[in-house]
């Protein structure tokens, strides 16, 4: 990249952060999941959600979804909160922040299949952890969730270019982020990382989101960005991916990230991948209806 | 590695439409233990339903009767060849897989093209192994004829089909299918590679039958094996789940040999080698994967 692109780059990207759509409640809630789970506390979460309507009532109709089989339907945030649990809680609270504030006029890309990816990779990237005993999947997880958040900012800061470099990606069946590159010169990695380092997330989730497609240039944290770079790979091959056919073959155990996982976790090389992919499978469906529930009432008022 | 949790916390407990027995879970996850064919969670009422007739077969009374059954030294082989045969019944017809198709004609076949573009005779032999009644042999070779104008064009198509079974084979040669088999055929393929027979059937046509050649072949027989050289693609659904263990790993090993540098194997697929060979790599393509043996400029040998 050139130094006036880099610098239109940081110009654009510097404008999100005024923008107002963004929920009051989404940097204390960054805190929040930062927290080691034990020091949350249940009425901090219940004020953040009570917080913003919008989001109150994406939990509440969350929570009353049949998705989650509750005998009853919670009738106040509080009875919402608990029967969610917490970690789901900030899921889906999170989910709902960045959903609300990008708009989807300027989406090149079908938001809930943005979704459907970003939630699909963050419960891989859990499971994964938890096979190879990481001992952080809540961390795997944030890190799944939020590692292509540059997509949000290419919508915002460069709607004509990004919605030419999804085209581009559709019309020659290429991974995204080459179609980017080829296009527009850099890729959501980028605008990515600019975005995540504003919002001072933590270092870990910066270099994911800067790095997971090339999880070997990070700096500290490539064991946490190669999980995320396979996970990626194994969602866009078992129907979670961009909404358009790949074609490509994946060949993990070749891919720089394996040797990097495998450096540090030695029970990757009995990991059966095949099982792993077809249980994946079975996360599609429950994905898709959490995506449908979250964004159901928003998508019928556009 | 346990295959009894599910990959996300998100279950919802209501979809069902009535609650089945955990028992049957631990039956999903010994076949795979054992065969290496997966039923997804939703997929588990069809578990449920083929233990259910197997249990009315053997006067089982309760699940865990049938767990007991399955699970018993005496009776267990059996028993699992038997509730497989459940599992798998009527999953066989044409154009069964078509995220499989779409990675053979979207990337494996410009990669094989394109690897063997210097040779002299361009040619591609491909193996349909354990072909039953002949659907997949056809499947391939008709999408294989889709490209023969553009990919494909001056290059010899050879399919070889076997089967144990005298009668499949025979009735694979005729070629005749009704609806249940044509249920997944697009109307397009129909119409292109298919006459009529009578109100109820299709015959495949004959430049179609003329890229396949049907014979009988006992995949266990070793002299035989090592005559079946030079593949391009083996392709072996749902057979090796029958085999146990030592006989897997050597019918395996023969595919090894069998393809070229750079072929690929295609099991089921819900079928997994269970890393019973660590020579093979296992590639993804979208929707599929297949198990592939590295080329040798590859590197990765």
């Amino acid at each position: 990249m050139t130094k006036s692109a880099a610098a239109t780059l940081e110009e654009r990207v510097g404008q999100i952060e005024t923008t107002p759509s963004i929920p009051t409640i989404f940097l204390p809630l960054l805190n929040l999941l930062n927290l080691p789970p034990e020091r949350v506390k249940l009425d901090e979460v219940v004020k953040l959600v009570s917080y913003d309507n919008t989001i109150a009532a994406q939990c509440l109709r969350v929570a009353s979804s049949p998705l989650f089989g509750l005998a009853k339907s919670p009738d106040s945030i509080r009875a919402a909160v608990i029967s969610l649990g917490l970690r789901r809680v900030e899921t889906i609270l999170l989910t709902c922040c960045l959903g609300n504030a990008f708009p989807t006029e300027n989406w090149p890309l079908d938001p809930t299949t943005f979704w459907k990816h970003s939630l699909g990779c963050a419960m891989v990237c859990r499971k994964f952890s938890e096979k190879l005993a990481t001992g952080d999947s809540d961390k795997a997880y944030m890190a799944g969730l939020l590692h292509d958040i540059g997509f949000m900012v290419n919508c915002i800061a460069f709607p004509k270019e990004f919605a030419a470099a999804a085209a581009h990606a559709a019309q020659e069946q290429i991974p995204f982020d080459q179609a980017e590159r080829a296009t527009m010169g850099f890729t959501h990695c980028e605008t990515g990382r600019e975005l995540a380092q504003k919002w001072h997330l933590s270092d870990d989730l910066v270099q994911v989101i800067a790095y997971h497609h090339s999880p070997k240039e990070s700096q500290g944290h490539r064991p946490l960005a190669a999980l995320v770079h396979l996970s990626d790979l194994l969602c866009r091959m078992r129907g979670m991916g961009y909404g358009y056919y790949e074609r490509q073959k994946v060949d993990l155990m070749s891919d720089p990230a394996w040797a990097i996982l495998l450096a540090e976790h030695k029970s990757l090389a009995d990991m059966d991948m095949a099982l792993f992919s077809f249980q994946m499978d079975e996360a599609v469906e429950e994905v898709s209806e959490l995506v449908a529930t979250i964004f159901g009432a928003a998508k019928a008022k556009n | 590695m346990s295959t009894s949790t599910p990959l996300t916390p998100l279950k919802a407990p209501a979809k069902a439409p009535e609650p089945i027995d955990p028992v049957f879970r631990q039956v999903r996850d010994l076949v795979y233990k054992v065969c290496g064919i997966f039923q997804l969670e939703e997929k588990l009422y069809l578990m449920a339903d083929a233990c259910g007739r197997r249990m009315k077969a053997v006067g089982a009374k309760t699940p865990r009767d049938y767990w007991d059954l399955l699970t018993a030294n005496a009776s267990r082989e059996a028993e699992l060849r038997q509730l497989l045969n459940e599992v798998t019944i009527g999953e066989t017809c044409l154009f069964r897989s078509q995220p499989q198709l779409d990675a053979l004609r979207n990337v494996i076949l410009p990669e094989l093209v394109q690897d063997n573009s210097k040779q002299i005779i361009k040619r591609l032999r491909i193996w349909s192994a354990g072909c039953s009644t002949g659907e997949e042999s056809y499947t391939l070779a008709m999408t294989l004829l889709e490209e023969s104008e553009r990919l494909l064009k001056g290059w010899t198509i050879e399919i070889l089909a076997t089967d144990l079974n005298d009668r499949s084979v025979e009735t694979a040669k005729a070629g005749i299918y009704g609806d249940y088999a044509l249920r997944s055929t697009p109307e397009l393929f129909k119409r292109k590679y298919f006459s009529k027979v009578d109100d109820k059937r299709l015959q495949v046509r004959p430049e179609v039958q003329k890229l396949v050649s049907f014979s009988r072949l006992n995949l266990q027989d070793d002299s035989k094996m090592l005559f079946m050289k030079g593949m391009d693609l083996i392709f072996c659904c749902n057979v090796l789940i029958y085999f146990d263990g030592p006989s897997k790993s050597k019918v395996i090993n023969h595919y090894y040999s069998n393809l070229n540098f750079g072929g690929y194997f295609f099991l089921g697929t819900s079928e997994s080698l269970l890393n019973l060979n660590d020579k093979f790599r296992l590639v993804h393509f979208p929707g599929a994967i297949a198990y592939w043996k590295p080329s040798l400029k590859s590197g990765s040998l």
